[in-house]
């Protein structure tokens, strides 16, 4: 496996900034891993429907971001932000924090700033939740990772406005390796909205880790907008860990790149642990776009609820495959797996897998999943009302995603949101 | 089956109640294990055709490459070689129940077989080890040309449309225990329904394994002309012994243009049996084929009756209940293909897990290419009766076409504590209450089976829950 041919070699990872204290052993290790594990095969129950067995890992491994003119093409976020970060390729080039969060012992930078700084706050989670060795990305991610956000909040110290990274890829042939460790001690609250974009590029790769420790009775969101241009292969796993009696909600809006994979996990560790995961997408042209969850119920009395919603238009192709696993301690359980599926066009494919493994008895588990077009009654009702056909079918698909969006209580990301399904609506017609 | 109040009683304080085993059948010594020499042994106890024999051949080459599947039940435990391949319990085929050696008759009398037949059916198979011992079929029928036989003397009599069908569904190759079925194949029914027939009454066909570390391997192809309709029914049972027995049949159906399949199965091996079957229909054009498939006992169930729609307007239905108690391991489901327009399916599973059993339901919706205006349903309920036993559920959905419309929905419950107080406040004991909300539970698929069989089912439920709580 190790023989075929790859950019990310010996010279390159010896290229590479040095990695701040005890991440170089990380690296290290990350880099035999990523040497030792095979390109995961479709043979496999995970990797069933991405078939990767012919990527090929040539991009630039590292690419240093400077900023400044270069971010032009940058989106905007049109509200109030706590505070936000900029990293530009390979690097971070800006962080912005009010002093209040200072004040409040707020940590919020570079993650390799962090991991020299607070390494007491960093070491016992980076690559906790999600190990390097997971996977070759996985292990990848770890040997060739520079920057990443890291963002520690006390205990009891509650932020009201967003925290936001942007990540903006623009060169072409380039890895990225977005990491966000989010950390909220007890009783604290945050939310965090993690952004990714770049112009139409030839061929760029975004391997992503996410992990999130949400403290007994913390509360948080996060959000993630994955806006890259077509050319991208986005590989993300974003795994979080909920304490007791903690909220934990969590939202995936997927709109872009070529290939996205986006694996997304919650275990609820300790009793009274709530996760919500909502997820929407719309996927057009050739995108190929595979959502894979897991609701983890290790504790008792938790609950889960998971519902995403997704089109697909010209030849694209989704599939969401979830898993509900209730072990044999998690009693009282509450789990709710839902996903739905638009099929706008004839080339365009949908799979749906949700999968229940539940170990105890006194539990309310339940899935429910559909695939299928837009209801011809629905639309020939609207019509009878004078509405044209195309606009009914807009105003169904609109409908559709409201479900998702009335539970998104950050309103800018919500206006976002809105504003990119009509988008894609508009282009449809 | 027929049933005293007092046998009922007997069966309920016993638990499995077809736990008798007669003295060991055999015209010749049976041998353990398997090999090239056991298959051709078999072809030729068979007096095969050539093309039959080369075939197995084949078949155990398939098996013998193909590794176990890493998916599903644990299988590690069989042990191949342990097993017997070929049991010939009697001279020749009786058509009349008296010219059964004693105990063997006794056997059939016990699970109630020829007083059914006498009451509602239109032909009996009786299998006991690797062939049907006994076999008849309403004169009626026959004089209509619906064939009924079992599948040893159809290879003989009707050697033309076994060849062109079998093997045709579930190729030999198609997994491994197919292969394997494929090799050592011996028994099951052949069934041929001419255009336009409607047999109105059951055709019925019993299983009973009785040997320790029996393998039972019949091979079963229905053909429904176009037009027709035909419900054939098979029950299985076996001693209950401290090794493992294995069962693998493989059965194929095909519902041509216009004709109606119902398959109604019990399923009620001993918890020492491993039941690993593939069974496949295919419907063609407006056709309608129904698996109804009852999964009660076994020590471990690996089943996925699959439906092929491949014909415009097809439709298809899989009704599926299954039970696991303790150190069972029941896997059940089901598969529809839509391959073709405007056709529909409905998946309907009830599953049941108590005293640290598992059960799961596995199953498939695909949707091909211009299968356009397809539309499946699927409904996956588990109830989980105490906090050591287990419920997975492992649907997929895979749609091609854009105009397909597919739903699924499961549920994983307990029974509700405010239901049980319900009935136990009307003077119901916690195992009759319990019994009572299970049997309702099943309840959409029991209305399906034939009225004995729903009897049947139900009592069995009562027999599992005793004991269940309190």
């Amino acid at each position: 496996m190790t023989s075929t041919s790859t950019t990310f070699d010996d010279g390159a990872l010896a290229s590479l900034p040095d990695a701040p204290g005890f991440t170089s052993a990380l690296r290290a290790l990350a880099y035999d891993e990523f040497q030792a594990l095979p390109i995961p095969s479709p043979e496999t129950e995970e990797w069933r429907y991405t078939d990767l067995s012919g990527f090929a890992l040539d991009f630039q491994p590292h690419t240093p971001g400077h900023g400044g003119s270069a971010m032009k093409g940058a989106p905007a976020h049109g509200g109030d932000l706590a505070a936000t970060m900029l990293q530009h390729n390979s690097s971070v080039v800006m962080t912005t924090s009010g002093q209040d969060l200072d004040a409040k012992g707020v940590v919020f930078c570079d993650l390799d700033v962090a991991a020299e700084k607070y390494a007491e706050l960093v070491e016992p989670h980076l690559h906790r939740l999600v190990p390097t060795g997971r996977t070759r990305f996985t292990a990848l991610h770890g040997a060739f990772r520079t920057g990443g956000t890291f963002l520690y909040v006390p205990p009891d110290v509650a932020i009201e406005m967003p925290l936001q990274t942007l990540t903006y890829l623009d060169a072409d042939g380039a890895a990225v390796f977005p990491h966000t460790l989010l950390v909220a001690d007890r009783g604290a609250e945050v939310t965090f909205i993690d952004r990714y974009a770049s112009p139409d590029l030839a061929s760029a790769f975004s391997d992503a880790v996410t992990e999130i420790v949400v403290g007994d009775g913390a509360h948080v969101r996060y959000v993630s907008i994955q806006e890259w241009g077509s050319g991208i292969t986005h590989l993300g796993v974003q795994r979080a860990t909920v304490g007791r009696d903690a909220d934990f909600r969590s939202l995936a809006i997927g709109f872009g790149a070529s290939l996205a994979r986006a694996e997304t996990e919650t275990i609820l560790v300790e009793p009274g642990g709530f996760s919500e995961m909502l997820g929407i997408f719309f996927a057009d042209e050739y995108q190929h776009f595979d959502h894979r969850s897991i609701q983890d119920h290790v504790a008792p009395n938790c609950t889960s609820d998971l519902l995403y919603k997704g089109a697909l238009r010209d030849a694209s192709r989704a599939v969401y495959s979830g898993w509900v696993h209730v072990h044999p301690e998690a009693q009282k359980t509450n789990a709710m797996q839902t996903s739905r599926n638009v099929v706008l066009s004839e080339h365009a494919k949908a799979d749906a897998i949700p999968n229940l493994e539940i170990e105890a008895n006194d539990v309310k588990c339940g899935h429910a999943a559909s695939v299928g077009p837009v209801d011809d009654e629905a639309v020939f009702y609207l019509q009878s009302r004078g509405i044209p056909a195309d606009e009914a079918e807009r105003l169904i698909l609109t409908g559709f995603f409201q479900e998702v969006l009335d539970r998104v209580s950050i309103d800018e990301v919500r206006r976002g949101a809105e504003l990119a399904i009509q988008e894609e609506l508009e282009r449809a017609s | 089956m027929v049933i005293s109040q007092d046998e009922h009683l007997e069966a309920l304080a016993k638990g499995y109640r077809f736990d008798w085993k007669d003295e060991s059948h055999s015209v010749f010594e049976p041998k353990r294990g398997l090999s090239k020499a056991v298959v051709e042994e078999i072809s030729s106890l068979k007096s095969e055709p050539d093309w039959m024999r080369k075939y197995r051949l084949k078949a155990l080459d398939h098996f013998d490459r193909r590794p176990m599947p890493w998916w599903g039940a644990d299988l590690s435990d069989i042990d191949f070689q342990n097993i017997y391949y070929f049991i010939r319990s009697t001279e020749k085929q009786a058509a009349n129940w008296d010219e059964l050696p004693d105990d063997i008759k006794g056997t059939w009398d016990k699970l109630g077989i020829p007083e059914a037949e006498k009451k509602y059916l239109g032909g009996v198979s009786a299998q006991y080890e690797s062939e049907v011992v006994y076999h008849k079929i309403k004169k009626e029928l026959d004089d209509i040309g619906v064939v009924f036989t079992d599948m040893d003397t159809a290879v003989r009599e009707y050697p033309d449309l076994v060849r062109e069908h079998f093997g045709t569904l579930i190729p030999a190759n198609d997994n491994k225990f197919a292969a394997l079925n494929t090799a050592v194949w011996s028994g099951g029914s052949f069934i041929y329904v001419p255009p336009g027939v409607q047999v109105d009454i059951p055709l019925q066909a019993y299983f009973r394994i009785n040997q320790e570390n029996m393998g039972q391997f019949e091979r079963t192809l229905i053909i429904a002309d176009e037009g027709s309709y035909v419900h054939y029914v098979e029950g299985c049972s076996a001693p209950i012994y401290s090794s493992d027995s294995l069962h693998s049949a493989v059965v194929e159906i095909k519902a041509k243009k216009g004709a109606r399949v119902r398959y109604t199965t019990i399923q009620n091996w001993s918890t020492n049996v491993y039941n690993l079957v593939t069974k496949r229909a295919a419907a063609y054009e407006d056709a309608v084929m129904e698996w109804v498939d009852g999964n009660i006992g076994s020590k471990v169930t690996m089943k996925y009756p699959s439906i092929y729609l491949l014909g415009k307007g097809a439709r298809g239905e899989v009704l599926s209940v299954a039970y696991a108690g303790k150190g069972m391991h029941t896997d059940a489901g089901g598969k529809a293909i839509h391959a073709a327009p405007y056709t529909t399916s409905v998946i309907t599973s009830k599953s049941v897990s108590k005293d640290g059993g598992r059960t799961g339901y596995r199953g498939l919706v695909r949707v091909e290419p211009d299968a356009h205006h397809a539309k499946s349903n699927v409904r996956c309920d588990a109830l989980i009766l105490d906090d050591i036993s287990r419920s997975d559920t492992y649907p997929y959905i895979e749609v091609e076409d854009e105009t397909a419309s597919l739903g699924h929905e499961a549920t994983v419950s307990k029974v509700g504590d405010d239901q049980l107080f319900y009935l136990m406040s009307r003077g119901l004991s916690e195992v009759e209450a319990t019994a009572m909300i299970v049997n309702g539970f099943i309840e959409p698929i029991t209305r399906e089976l034939p009225m004995e069989y729903a009897v049947e089912l139900n009592r069995l439920v009562e027999l599992q829950m005793e004991g269940s709580v309190g």
